[in-house]
């Protein structure tokens, strides 16, 4: 019984925020929010360098083979820098589907681009109807003469702009039990018939746009794992998706709560510090319940998914739900302990606010969650968890 | 990082779960019944596990403490009896008691032969501890006693208490307190039951009128209290995390149980989205529950004492629990205010391990309890804010009087 990272694990975390603090400071968080694109590619070569992006990718194509604990420390210091980039959606959400049912010519070609730096990817789930279970998969996929075309539209797909593969969840048959077929399609982004709109949204450093798909036509090779079998490999991603995220609002919580309790110490007002009035006290005691309780429930599922712990799909539904309401309480109680100055654009906060907000609503958010907590206690194998 | 269970540890889980399974309290209708049942506990190792040898405990491992505390609660046994005692008051005696103390009291708390209760606030004197007015004057080789306690738990069956009293009036009001050991026979002690919201008696008053105390009865120094009675809060504070965490759990069993039949909107509860969104709610809460019990056993089990962050999971179970039953009367409307009498498919069903007979109505009025007592949570977030994240301290009369 061990709740400590190891030191390889804190080194990795020290070599993350070093990086980070140096390359992403806010003025550069601000500038890739101005920047139709929306990050660094030179940056992203340094990730690349430092082994970052193929942190998760197996060695025999490029990466290091860690798990989730050390992506979720990796992900934590990107929350606490704003980090905008397409790092979550393209070394969890791409590297694990294909990890999980790439064909070998798929992971020569992708899994090896992203661990070097090379492939920008992305994976578009949500449609219209915002579910996010199988049931919201509508996006049709027609076979044709050993191809499929596929006609449709994807929302709030994370730097689909940018992406080089994307990754398309969509219907290859009907079936009563939603999560049959389903098959998850590797299109590369110059593909005829595929087209983006941006997103105006609350956060402008994880941009995400709408994805059109007309007709667009692939051969039976962009197939990745088995069709009308993708919703097994999505579970998989959606997991890992949900616990990476909560890593990023862990970091953005953190972050919002030290940046409190420093200006409590020095903001006077009244003749006096704020940090001695209680109702500002309290304010920044709740925040360290908060960040606490989000630090365990982060790394708990982390691990979990890493040692294929039974109850490895409650932790992250755990984790999700939990994280995602306890980041937004302490983001946004960190900007009333800084009063007008948490409102001002100009200052850091709403960065942090804004990421956390976003990443509360994307794989779910925590009503999805508290449902899959209470199914998995119903489930006729109930997790051991619960004694 | 490594959450698994070691193999020896799922072995002694094993043992004692087997344990619980072949020895199962008889009628518990009397207090002498609780008591035998915790003679069998002590007998059984289970009781003071932490404690040394020499005074009667197991040097138990914090994880195997843990176990045991887990496996009580999922037995659904009551635990033991003496709760102050074996919570904080021998942990006290241990770390500051003379030899001779320490001989002569210990094992009888662990063995509950002799019930201990905590003798500290008083009418004028609850979160602002360090005002309280008791006197304590010496007088040869004893010390006179004078004033008046209150919401003492268990008094009305304790053998001894612990108390704080006011030594030295003229010193600084956090320099003058002592800290005694009273025998609660003693002439002068008039113990009276308070009633509480939940309606039965745990708690007292005590009015102490010339009691004397023999001077070998003070622990520590003249003056010291305040320090021991910070370090005994402490104790209490630490709590057995990942027991409460299964009693929690529990609790949410039965009431999915209970949900499964429980006629609501044309259906039952179970399928109300609602409903399924505050258990969801909750089974979470107390998950993340498990894990700061799991973070805080990691730390113990490297020998790391936890300091004032400890007030971090007080305050938060106590609250949670304060969430929790009010989201359960929520969902079972007026069933869940009745203490008896109701359909007994809808009973909470779970066997108490207080005096009273449990029920959904009970530990409702009862949740209201844990954010007042050990350190209101006001209290806590004070101390989190400034012991542990360091901002300014309040400007307070009595600090302001010293500078
Ligand atoms: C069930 C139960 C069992 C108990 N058992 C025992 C026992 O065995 N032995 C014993 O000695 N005592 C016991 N107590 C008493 C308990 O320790 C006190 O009730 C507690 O310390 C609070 O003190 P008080 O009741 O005087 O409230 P007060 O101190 O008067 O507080 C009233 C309100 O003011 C708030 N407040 C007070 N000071 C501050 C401050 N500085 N900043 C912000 N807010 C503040 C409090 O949080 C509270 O909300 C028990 C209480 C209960 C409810």
């Amino acid at each position: 019984m061990d709740f400590d990272f190891t030191e390889e694990q804190l080194m990795l975390r020290g070599l993350a925020r070093e990086l980070l603090t140096a390359e992403c400071p806010p003025t550069e968080v601000r500038a890739q929010m101005e920047d139709a694109r929306g990050y660094s590619p030179s940056l992203w070569r340094q990730l690349a360098e430092t082994g970052l992006l193929g942190i998760a990718v197996d060695e025999a194509h490029g990466g290091q083979a860690l798990g989730m604990v050390e992506l979720a420390l990796v992900l934590e210091e990107m929350g606490r820098a704003a980090y905008p980039g397409p790092y979550l959606p393209t070394v969890v959400l791409a590297a694990s589907a294909l990890a999980a049912g790439g064909s070998r010519a798929q992971l020569d070609r992708y899994l090896t681009g992203i661990a070097d730096g090379s492939v920008v990817a992305t994976l578009a789930l949500m449609e219209d109807r915002l579910a996010a279970g199988p049931e919201g998969i509508e996006l049709r996929a027609r076979a044709q003469g050993g191809e499929y075309v596929l006609t449709g539209h994807k929302r709030f797909v994370p730097f689909g702009h940018v992406a080089d593969l994307i990754l398309v969840a969509a219907r290859t048959s009907e079936a009563t039990d939603p999560r049959a077929g389903v098959t998850i399609f590797a299109l590369d982004r110059d593909t005829p018939g595929i087209s983006h709109q941006p997103n105006v949204q609350i956060d402008l450093t994880n941009k995400t746009s709408t994805l059109t798909l007309e007709n667009v036509r692939v051969g039976a090779d962009a197939v990745v794992g088995q069709v009308d079998g993708g919703w097994k490999i999505l579970d998989g991603v959606l997991r890992r998706a949900s616990v990476a995220a909560a890593a990023v609002m862990l970091g953005s919580a953190r972050k919002c709560m030290e940046l409190s309790v420093e200006y409590a110490k020095v903001r006077e007002q009244f003749g006096q510090p704020i940090g001695t009035f209680q109702a500002i006290k309290h304010a920044c005691a709740e925040m360290l319940v908060e960040v606490e309780n989000a630090h365990g429930a982060t790394y708990y599922a982390a691990w979990a998914l890493d040692a294929a712990a039974p109850d490895a799909a409650f932790a992250a539904s755990v984790a999700k739900s939990y994280v995602g309401e306890a980041a937004r309480k302490v983001c946004g109680s960190a900007i009333q302990v800084h009063g007008g100055i948490g409102f001002t654009w100009e200052y850091d906060l709403h960065l942090y606010f804004k990421q956390a907000k976003l990443l509360e609503a994307l794989y779910g958010d925590a009503e999805h969650h508290r449902e899959q907590v209470l199914t998995e206690i119903l489930a006729p194998a109930a997790v051991p968890a619960l004694a | 990082m490594d959450l698994n269970e070691s193999p020896e540890h799922r072995a002694y889980r094993a043992r004692v779960r087997a344990w619980f399974e072949q020895h199962r309290p008889g009628s518990l209708d009397t207090f002498e019944d609780r008591r035998a049942w915790h003679r069998t506990l002590y007998d059984a190792g289970f009781v003071g596990m932490g404690w040394p040898k020499a005074y009667g405990g197991q040097d138990a491992s914090p994880i195997e403490q843990a176990i045991v505390g887990e496996e009580m609660v999922r037995a659904q046994v009551p635990g033991t009896i003496n709760a102050l005692g074996i919570g904080f008051i021998g942990p006290t005696l241990i770390a500051h008691g003379t030899e001779a103390q320490k001989q002569r009291y210990v094992k009888k708390i662990l063995t509950a032969e002799e019930l201990w209760c905590q003798l500290y606030s008083e009418p004028g004197s609850g979160s602002d501890l360090a005002s309280l007015k008791t006197t304590a004057v010496r007088d040869g080789d004893h010390y006179v006693v004078n004033g008046q306690k209150v919401w003492s738990s268990q008094a009305y069956n304790a053998d001894y208490a612990i108390l704080l009293a006011r030594t030295d009036p003229t010193a600084p009001k956090h320099k003058g307190i002592s800290y005694f050991i009273l025998d609660m026979r003693a002439p002068g002690v008039d113990v009276r039951r308070l009633k509480q919201i939940t309606g039965s008696s745990e708690f007292c008053e005590e009015f102490l009128t010339d009691v004397r105390i023999p001077v070998e009865n003070r622990i520590g120094e003249e003056g010291q209290g305040w320090e021991l009675a910070q370090t005994t809060l402490g104790f209490e504070r630490g709590g057995n995390l990942l027991a409460r965490v299964t009693a929690h759990k529990l609790t949410i069993n039965r009431l999915i149980e209970v949900c499964k039949t429980l006629p609501r909107n044309g259906g039952v509860a179970i399928d109300d989205p609602l409903v399924r969104q505050k258990i969801g709610k909750m089974l979470a809460e107390v998950e993340v529950l498990r894990y700061a019990g799991l973070r805080l056993l990691s730390k113990l089990e490297k020998g790391q004492r936890p300091g004032p962050e400890s007030s971090v999971d007080k305050l938060y179970y106590s609250e949670m629990d304060k969430r929790h039953q009010e989201l359960i009367l929520e969902i079972l409307g007026p069933f869940g205010q009745l203490f008896e009498g109701g359909p007994p498919e809808v009973a909470l069903n779970l066997r108490s391990t207080r005096e009273d007979e449990g029920s959904w109505a009970y530990n409702y009025l009862w949740s209201r309890a844990g954010t007042i007592y050990s350190g209101s949570s006001e209290i806590q977030k004070n101390i989190i804010g400034e012991r542990v994240l360091k901002l300014p301290r309040e400007p307070r009369a009595d600090r302001m009087a010293r500078a």
